[in-house]
């Protein structure tokens, strides 16, 4: 990764420029029904776009040679962690608040829908006790406020901390949630609980079961319908004073309160409605997996969904989003596929092979891949792949010229954040440019 | 760590023992962090694991001599396998530590403090994890055996071991401070913490102090690997994550970025984590260890966020 | 003088910074409608007091009362509902957020809080938003039309000069009784500096309000002040109407002995 002087590109970079102009000058030009393609691409547009592709997923994937039920898991799979970075996203990417202990709010929800639906936990002296039981739906309002309470509790003792510290602070709170439910007598320690699947419930046209064990389809469609309610959540929240008020202390916490912010509400409403999320997606997880245990739940998780939030753009919607998707959907199935061909090739396959170390290899280094993307994301292109643009002008001090914000009536239209594929829309240089968010004062 | 009495005050003395021993480890580990922190305000979170290859290399190497399992070496031939360790491992850190500064923190230095930060945790997991694959998830124990030489005087008894762990620790520490005090580089590191910029106009090489610095906490890193390694003798990929927080936590006790703080901050961390473990209610003092620790991290941030010994910064405008 | 006439008053206004003593003992009032200044040499402790003011920093002791309230330790978001703006030495604008965007968070307050209101978007919110982006155009256009020309341009992309007058009129979008400038004509030549002056005055009449302003430029001071506070090493040294501070010996020797601007 040599430093290069601005100006001197080498013969990748301009071939990758080159490759993303064609892309985007296409998209500009190129025109359906009138309109350039970006356009479909842009806004709510894309999103209903992209709803549809979700909504018909499952039937794309009764055609694919593998089970169509695994690949509907791993859409499962992808669309709760879609959950967890949607919501660490209005911590980290629209407060700034680098939050490293998310994965406390994914273990609340969970054991919420364990113990909500299982019934049973145990007092003090270890001894079995029986609750009342609740069914899915009751739960997934419980959880998500439980965890949104605590996001306030954990937030809490961060208000007053500088970035480093509060990121410290809150990865200590994420370690230490697992352990206090491994440790405490109540929810049964190490062993984790099984939450009771949801029963079918009796419709006109038949009964749809999301606790079926044999077919995931409506399960797929429940989590896919809360992310667009959180989308849509998300959406009216960072259009509103809210969301420009997170905005203002993230750039000048001084000027932001000067000017009439409340910090201490300002970030703990972050904390909070970030933690819901974080919450909901819990609450499914538990739901689908049946088994929930402190073991599963650690510090790797919370970095994870930050890698994805890095990747995919901090800060911006469509881009945590599709962070969320390359990456979970990786993570859950593409490392197997991977692994299974290259474990299966001759240099690899048998113990005398001369690759023999990677045998299994590529399946147990899904953190190791985490940590790589993660750096390599935030050192090369840190606005991530569809960048947000008033981050990427944050990240990178200097950046693109300015674009329309055209901040008029109810609701206030995006700060643009066209899908851009990868590489488009403002000059990338492999260094930062200048200082972060005061790029006037460079003479040069 | 050996008891050597069973109950009532020996424990509790033998309990202050263990908690110094450790302390001088933290305190080494403590140290890195200060320094970086003092440089370049970046709370370096890679450097716990830079600490867990330190013992990574320590094992290595005493495997390379297919020592066997509770195999005791003494005489000439401990005193140059614990030389060999030594080096070995304080270069391997340091070098360690100069890489990643190079690679991922210099080009993130005008970026917003987010950037950096992240960049850290990224580094951090791959050191961990690449650690992971090589050498599995679980602990492994450490087959080298010091030979168990105690020393008593009066009520109180500790091994040769401890005491060389801790004279090392206390000779390293004066050894930096006498070099931060003393020489020039040192001076230019003392510098380029207080303001870069006129550190710059003076001439100082800003990027070579700031390498020299995360050579210096690197080395100091691989020595605290050495000593761990051949006191706890159980090696494991994420032993650097417990001992990070926990150094961290020591640094910041004392004050970040103040060196004599992070000295202070080290024994004392060391000294509630040995009485901690055997005296919490419940006995389970080991499990909770983590949350002690964590606790007194977030007690100190928001009530005195500038540790024992640091200043009272004015919330500049 | 009946006591409802004063705005803002400062009571024994002590902070101190570990060895430090910024601020010392300092008496100061202002009244409504007028124009104070408080000027002093460099590090005297002016910017300091007003941090004390705007809540950034509690007193060590004394009283800060507004409007017969005391407002010492209250946050500064606290202390903006109470009426009380301020600019920043080194112009501190939202970099990132356009010119209108600045504006409009500065009527933060007026926007309904509840998260209820604000997600559902009802009636009493779409109300705030309309009213706030209205505002915002009118107090941008106080400056003239070039600023509301350029209402969606990046703030950082802004020259000095209109920097400095989105972030006032970012500050007026609360409304305040009292505002506080903090070197407003820093960096400015002469014509520059005259324009504000002439705003700084219309700031006073169109908006009813009253300016408590940190001045470096004497000509500046001497000629828009009602008042004026001199402070140095952070005690008030003398104060008094432009004419009498003028001819005051300690500030004529606070001021030479520091060589910094001449009294003319």
């Amino acid at each position: 990764m040599a430093m290069r002087k601005a100006g001197q590109s080498s013969p990748l970079r301009q071939g990758w420029d080159a490759l993303t102009r064609q892309i985007g000058d296409a998209l500009d030009n190129r025109k359906i029904a009138g309109r350039p393609i970006r356009w479909y691409l842009t806004g709510w547009r894309g999103g209903v776009l992209a709803l549809l592709v979700a909504a018909l997923y499952p039937f794309i994937a009764s055609f694919s040679p593998d089970n169509a039920q695994t690949l509907i898991s791993t859409g499962i799979a992808v669309g709760i962690y879609v959950l967890l970075a949607l919501g660490l996203n209005i911590v980290v990417g629209y407060a700034g608040l680098l939050d490293l202990g998310y994965v406390a709010f994914f273990v609340l929800g969970a054991y919420t829908i364990a113990v909500g639906t299982g019934g049973i936990m145990k007092d003090a002296a270890g001894k079995v006790i029986q609750i009342p039981q609740f069914n899915l739906w009751i739960l997934l309002i419980v959880g998500a406020l439980i965890a949104g309470i605590f996001g306030v509790l954990l937030g809490a003792p961060t208000l007053r901390l500088r970035g480093d510290y509060l990121a410290i602070v809150t990865l200590g709170f994420g370690e230490i949630v697992p352990i206090v439910f491994n440790n405490i007598p109540f929810f049964y320690g190490a062993f984790g609980l099984t939450a009771v699947p949801p029963a079918p419930i009796e419709t006109p046209i038949g009964v749809i079961d999301f606790g079926s064990f044999t077919d995931h389809t409506a399960f797929y469609f429940l989590v896919l319908a809360l992310i667009v309610l959180v989308v849509l959540f998300v959406v009216l929240l960072r259009d509103s004073s809210l969301g420009r008020a997170w905005i203002a202390i993230r750039e000048d916490e001084t000027a932001a309160a000067a000017s009439g912010v409340n910090l201490v509400r300002t970030k703990l409403l972050a904390f909070g409605l970030g933690a819901t999320m974080g919450g909901l997606g819990g609450v499914l997880q538990g739901s689908y997996l049946s088994h929930v245990d402190p073991g599963s739940f650690n510090f790797n998780i919370s970095i994870s969904i930050l890698a994805m939030i890095v990747l995919g753009g901090i800060g911006s919607l469509p881009g945590v989003i599709l962070g969320a998707i390359v990456f979970r959907f990786f993570d859950v199935y593409l490392l197997g596929v991977i692994n299974d061909w290259i474990s299966g090739t001759f240099l690899v396959a048998s113990p005398t092979a001369p690759l023999h170390f990677l045998y299994n290899l590529p399946n147990q280094a899904q953190f190791l891949i985490t940590g790589v993307v993660l750096l390599l994301m935030i050192v090369l292109r840190p606005q991530g792949l569809i960048p947000n643009v008033r981050r990427q002008r944050e990240l990178k001090g200097e950046g693109v010229s300015a674009e329309a914000l055209s901040v008029v009536g109810a609701l206030e239209a995006e700060e643009i954040s066209e899908v851009a594929v990868v590489g488009l829309g403002a000059e990338d240089a492999t260094e930062y440019a200048g200082p972060g968010s005061d790029a006037r004062g460079r003479e040069e | 760590m050996h008891v050597l009495a069973a109950q009532g005050t020996g424990l509790f003395i033998q309990q202050i023992e263990n908690g110094i021993v450790l302390g001088a480890i933290y305190a080494l580990v403590a140290l890195g962090y200060t320094l970086v922190y003092g440089i370049i305000e970046l709370i370096n979170f890679a450097h716990g694991d830079v600490f867990m290859w330190g013992t990574m290399v320590t094992l290595t190497v005493t495997q390379a001599f297919h020592i066997g399992d509770g195999q005791v070496v003494g005489g000439f031939a401990l005193v140059g396998l614990l030389i060999l360790f030594i080096v070995l491992s304080m270069a391997f850190c340091a070098g360690l530590n100069v890489v990643i500064e190079r690679f991922a923190y210099r080009p993130l230095r005008t970026a917003p403090r987010l950037a950096p930060l992240i960049a850290a945790i990224g580094v951090s997991f791959i050191l961990e994890n690449i650690a992971e694959l090589w050498r599995g998830a679980n602990s492994i124990s450490y087959p080298l055996q010091f030979p168990i030489i105690t020393l008593s005087l009066g009520p109180f008894s500790i091994g040769l071991l401890e005491i060389l762990i801790i004279l090392f620790s206390i000779g390293l520490m004066y050894a930096l401070t006498r070099f931060i005090q003393g020489t020039k580089l040192g001076r230019a590191m003392r510098a380029t913490a207080q303001d870069p910029e006129a550190a710059a106009l003076m001439g100082v090489n800003i990027n070579q102090t700031i390498a020299l610095t995360f050579l210096i906490g690197g080395a100091l890193a691989g020595a605290a690997g050495v000593a761990y390694t051949l006191e706890i003798r159980q090696v494991a990929f994420n032993t650097g994550f417990e001992l990070g927080l926990i150094a961290f936590t020591a640094a910041v006790l004392g004050g970040i970025g103040n060196v004599t703080g992070a000295v202070l901050g080290g024994f004392a961390i060391g000294l509630v984590q040995a009485l901690t473990i055997q005296y919490f209610p419940g006995g389970n003092g080991i499990e909770w260890i983590d949350v002690t620790v964590f606790a007194i991290l977030v007690l100190i941030l928001v009530f005195r966020p500038s540790g024992l010994l640091g200043q009272q910064i004015p919330n500049k405008a | 003088m009946a006591t409802d006439d004063i705005l803002l008053q400062l009571s024994g206004v002590t902070r101190i910074f570990g060895g430090l003593t910024a601020v010392d003992s300092v008496d100061l009032d202002v009244q409504r409608g007028q124009i104070v200044s408080v000027i002093g040499p460099n590090g005297a402790g002016k910017t300091t007091v007003f941090n004390v003011i705007t809540g950034l920093y509690k007193p060590s002791s004394g009283r800060v009362i507004f409007e017969g309230r005391s407002i010492g330790g209250l946050a500064p978001d606290s202390v903006l509902r109470r009426g009380i703006a301020r600019t920043f030495q080194n112009i501190r604008l939202f970099n990132n957020m356009s010119v209108l965007e600045n504006v409009l968070v500065g009527q933060h307050i007026t926007y309904p809080g509840d998260l209820f209101s604000l997600t559902f978007r009802l009636p009493n919110y779409q109300r705030a938003v309309k009213a706030a982006n209205q505002r915002a155009i009118e107090l941008l256009s106080f400056f003239g039309s070039k600023l509301v020309d350029m209402k969606d341009e990046y703030a950082a992309n802004l020259s000095y000069a209109d920097r400095r007058r989105v972030e006032i009129a970012r500050a007026l979008g609360s409304s305040p009784k009292l505002l506080l400038l903090d070197e407003p004509t820093a960096g400015m030549n002469d014509a520059e500096t005259a324009e504000a002056v002439t705003y700084i005055q219309r700031l006073r009449r169109e908006f009813n309000l009253s300016v408590l302003l940190i001045e470096h430029k004497l000509q500046v001071t001497m000629g828009i002040s009602d008042h004026i506070a001199v402070l140095d090493y952070g005690k008030k040294i003398a104060e008094g109407t432009p004419a009498e501070v003028q001819h005051d010996e300690r500030v004529i020797e606070a001021y030479l002995g520091r060589k910094t601007t001449v009294v003319e």
